[in-house]
């Protein structure tokens, strides 16, 4: 376990959170950027809101690192894509970095706008960025969620994800989450977190 | 986070000017809700309660409103400020010229957000250039934490020269997170200050004579501020950490020995640009000094001027036009928007700058640090057909009901003006054709009346409006249309708040913007009958029958001899906003198995919760956003979406359940 996470980051890490209006994009990269700050780093993010919350792509930037000088980050550039669906996932693989890592919801939302649109929607998504040589830790996070007894929370399982692969401290992240949700969803998210991190405990596949 | 003495919070953009107003004692801050500028005057309402200060807020008609009741409290010698978005500037920029010369009292802030790309608004205008044209002084800050400090340099400056100041922030900074210290600068004054409004009929009251003296005094203004500017902590240079290293061919070096090649390059940039630059810079390597600007109008020349001499090339990041650029008298070394170095279109991500700073550094001889951006991998991405999520109405949303009547009464060959809103997205139902700005529904459709008259064209014409945005400019074309004679249907679409930027009140709501009661609640059918329409009903969309029988009738009234424009009230509260009109009083409907999966019902009626299987055998019922409003009934016209009661009844018929 590392004791002094600001030894262990000296460049920032830069973070693309996306998925779809309502699958809690926004949370989690709110999440993340808390723990960070509570960790004692700089944190900037950014997100888009407006015509985007019905029913379109969410995405969001954070950065965190000793300093940080803008969330927005550049394709070929992003330490962690974190995907809570897939084809936003794959929308946003170009942003990751040469050995960075892909984490992904086995999950897809067929875009519904009548005609052509849904038919093309990229089923073998996972498969092809695997393919293409690119680190990407798939997880049925919405299917768990389902099994946890809310598919709400699919969010924090990826998020779970995502801390076991940062250098935040692990009590930090539970703290932000016990500031964060509230009480009466508390336990359900705090079994939802344990799941992602138990989900990426094996050694991740290159 | 709250272990030191200073306690942080993470603050979005808007919360941060917010707070800025609050702690430096605005006493009374306006808005007209518009994306990205809506969390701002709900931040002063959060602010002032949890600080105890007080603040009058305001959710105002529209920005021109917004704009003059501010204004007014500030020539009554109080703080204040007035928030909305670039278009909304458009909208009050009739006291926004005029403000400039008669000048202020109180310290006047005019905060308009900009959206450069533009994510959420109809154009990607600067709202710096308008400030250039009216001649108001410009703070661009670049992140929530400058956006705050700077709200006590806009006040400070305006109360010295009397002028209203701009205080201009940009989408990313809006809606950017930042941790902010949560200690408050003390108010200026505990109590509301002893200042009142004194009579100056040739100041307040300026005629065309006196306006000459108002503008001479501007100048001199803008001239005396320019200095101040040159001077300002606001505008600094950034020199690069190492001494600047390029690295040069053999020929290169032999061409510049001896030269200045160590100031070949430098940047200017403002706003969030120069976040964007700071961090290409950095991730390109390049130890290029960047002059931040913090006060792009006026512009201090002297400062930039000396900059500028400093360098071969000089590239100006600004977004989402040229202030800075534009106000150089001497553009020879400058790469910026007007010789085609930044694109003049669309933001400046870090993609944008990163590409344009190392072509330009790579040009002059320096060697920075390759893309990490995997070109195959980007190629690839970019060539599969990946579908884009279009923007929907939500499920059970009453508008929907309302477009689905209106198409299926007038059919695709109707004319249909539309508006600014959530209904906009009617467009996805086939029954939004124009959309201007706000109140155009109503203009649109008295002009399209007079034209087609003359060209024969008897194509029925359909308006639809919101609530709000028809109390913000839909009246007076109203007037004008019923005056001039035009015949059409507008329907306002009342779901009774500001949907879109998350749900305002109006003044046709019984609260005001602190959650406060409001003791005088304006009625919109009343308003409409007092602009002379004869044919008004108020009706509930979800009762599709009656809504489509209305739309026959208020058609036929504006086709009759003694008839003209017909309004129909659509009165049904927006679902997120009142989930409780569906809730109890739930339609659960299901899909028989008979679904052929024909899709009529996805793109006739185009709810979310309707969703065709993917090897398109039949269409499911998401359940999990589907809201029980039973709307789509209608939807399929072979009667294979039935109520849940009915379903039950019928054994034989096994209702489908959602697979999704």
């Amino acid at each position: 376990m590392i004791n002094n996470p600001k030894s262990e980051i000296q460049n920032p890490k830069s973070v693309i959170l996306a998925g779809v209006g309502g699958q809690g994009v926004l949370l989690i990269s709110e999440l993340l950027a808390r723990t960070a700050i509570a960790a004692g780093f700089d944190a900037k993010q950014t997100e888009i809101h407006g015509v985007s919350q019905r029913g379109g792509s969410v995405y969001s930037h954070v950065r965190f690192g000793p300093q940080v000088y803008s969330p927005l980050i550049t394709p070929g550039q992003a330490d962690f894509v974190l995907g809570v669906e897939k084809l936003e996932a794959l929308r946003f693989a170009t942003y990751v970095k040469p050995g960075g890592l892909i984490i992904v919801n086995d999950y897809e939302i067929i875009p519904r706008s009548a005609g052509a649109a849904a038919d093309s929607y990229p089923h073998q998504s996972i498969d092809y960025l695997k393919e293409k040589g690119l680190r990407v830790i798939d997880i049925p996070a919405t299917k768990l969620a389902s099994e946890l007894g809310n598919v709400r929370v699919a969010n924090i399982i990826l998020l779970g994800a995502l801390s076991k692969q940062t250098s935040l401290p692990q009590q930090v992240w539970l703290d932000i989450l016990n500031q964060r949700v509230p009480e009466r969803f508390l336990a359900i998210n705090q079994r939802a977190f344990a799941l992602g991190q138990e989900a990426v405990s094996q050694p991740v596949a290159v | 986070m709250t272990d030191t003495n200073t306690r942080q919070e993470m603050v979005l953009g808007n919360e941060a000017i917010a707070l800025g107003l609050v702690e430096q004692g605005c006493r009374v801050a306006t808005a007209y809700p518009g994306t990205p500028s809506s969390e701002i005057l709900a931040g002063v309402v959060k602010y002032k309660k949890q600080l105890a200060r007080q603040v009058y807020t305001e959710w105002s008609v529209n920005e021109k409103v917004a704009f003059e009741v501010a204004l007014a409290a500030s020539w009554a010698g109080l703080r204040a400020a007035v928030a909305l978005k670039q278009v909304g500037l458009n909208v009050a920029s009739d006291p926004l010229f005029s403000a400039a010369y008669i000048g202020v009292k109180g310290g006047f802030v005019i905060i308009p957000a900009d959206d450069p790309g533009p994510h959420s608004s109809q154009t990607e205008q600067d709202s710096r250039l308008m400030a250039l044209t009216a001649k108001v002084p410009v703070f661009d800050p670049a992140t929530p934490a400058e956006a705050r400090a700077m709200i006590e340099n806009a006040f400070i400056l305006s109360e010295r020269y009397e002028v209203p100041v701009i205080l201009r922030p940009t989408t990313r900074l809006c809606h950017a997170v930042q941790s902010l210290p949560m200690e408050v600068t003390p108010a200026p004054d505990g109590e509301i200050p002893s200042v009142k409004f004194n009579k100056n009929p040739t100041r307040w009251a300026a005629t065309p004579k006196f306006r000459y003296k108002l503008h001479v005094e501007l100048n001199k203004k803008l001239a005396d501020i320019e200095a101040e500017f040159n001077q300002s902590p606001l505008n600094y240079v950034v020199e690069p950490i190492q001494n600047p290293k390029p690295v040069l061919s053999g020929a290169q070096r032999a061409q510049v020995e001896g030269s200045k090649i160590q100031n070949q390059v430098g940047v200017i940039a403002s706003g969030v640009a120069f976040n964007t630059a700071k961090q290409s810079l950095l991730e390109l390597d390049a130890q290029i000094p960047i002059l931040k600007i913090g006060t792009p109008y006026p512009l201090p020349q002297k400062l930039v001027g000396e900059f500028i001499a400093r360098f071969e090339t000089v590239v100006v990041l600004e977004e989402p036009d040229t202030c800075i650029e534009l106000q150089l008298p001497e553009r020879s070394r400058i790469r910026g928007r007007l010789d085609g170095t930044v694109p003049t279109a669309g933001e400046l991500s870090p993609e944008v700058v990163s590409t344009l700073l190392a072509e330009v550094l790579t040009g002059a001889g320096y060697k920075v640090n390759p893309s990490l951006d995997d070109v195959e991998l980007q190629t690839l991405v970019n060539s599969l057909p990946l579908p884009i999520r279009k923007p929907r109405l939500c499920p059970g949303c009453s508008h929907r009901s309302a477009f689905y009547s209106l198409k299926k009464e007038f059919g695709l060959s109707a004319i249909y003006p539309g508006d600014i809103g959530c209904y906009t997205l009617g467009s996805n139902l086939r029954a939004v054709d124009t959309v201007v700005d706000m109140g155009a529904a109503v203009t649109m459709a008295n002009g399209f009346y007079q034209a087609n008259r003359l060209v024969g064209d008897s194509r029925p014409i359909v308006s639809t409006i919101g609530d709000s945005t028809f109390l913000h400019s839909g009246i007076v074309p109203l007037i004008n249309a019923v005056h001039t004679g035009a015949r059409f249907v507008l329907i306002i679409l009342d779901n009774h708040t500001t949907a879109m930027t998350g749900h305002q009140p109006t003044p046709a709501n019984n609260y005001l913007a602190d959650g406060s009661e409001a003791t005088r609640v304006a009625s919109i059918p009343n308003m409409v009958r007092a602009c002379g329409v004869n044919f008004v009903k108020q009706t509930d969309p979800y009762n599709q029958e009656t809504f489509q029988e209305i739309l026959r009738d208020a058609y036929n009234h504006s086709q009759a001899e003694d008839g003209g424009v017909a309004v129909i009230i659509a009165d049904r509260p927006c679902v997120l906003y009142d989930p409780s009109s569906v809730r109890d009083d739930p339609l659960p409907v299901v899909i028989t198995e008979e679904c052929d999966g024909c899709r009529y019902c996805v793109e006739a009626f185009e709810c979310p919760a309707l969703v065709l299987r993917p090897d398109k055998t039949r269409v499911d019922i998401d359940y999990k956003i589907c809201v029980n409003c039973g709307q789509c009934i209608d939807a399929c016209h072979k009667g294979f979406i039935i109520p849940e009661a009915i379903a039950n009844e019928i054994p034989q018929t096994v209702a489908s359940e959602a697979t999704l």
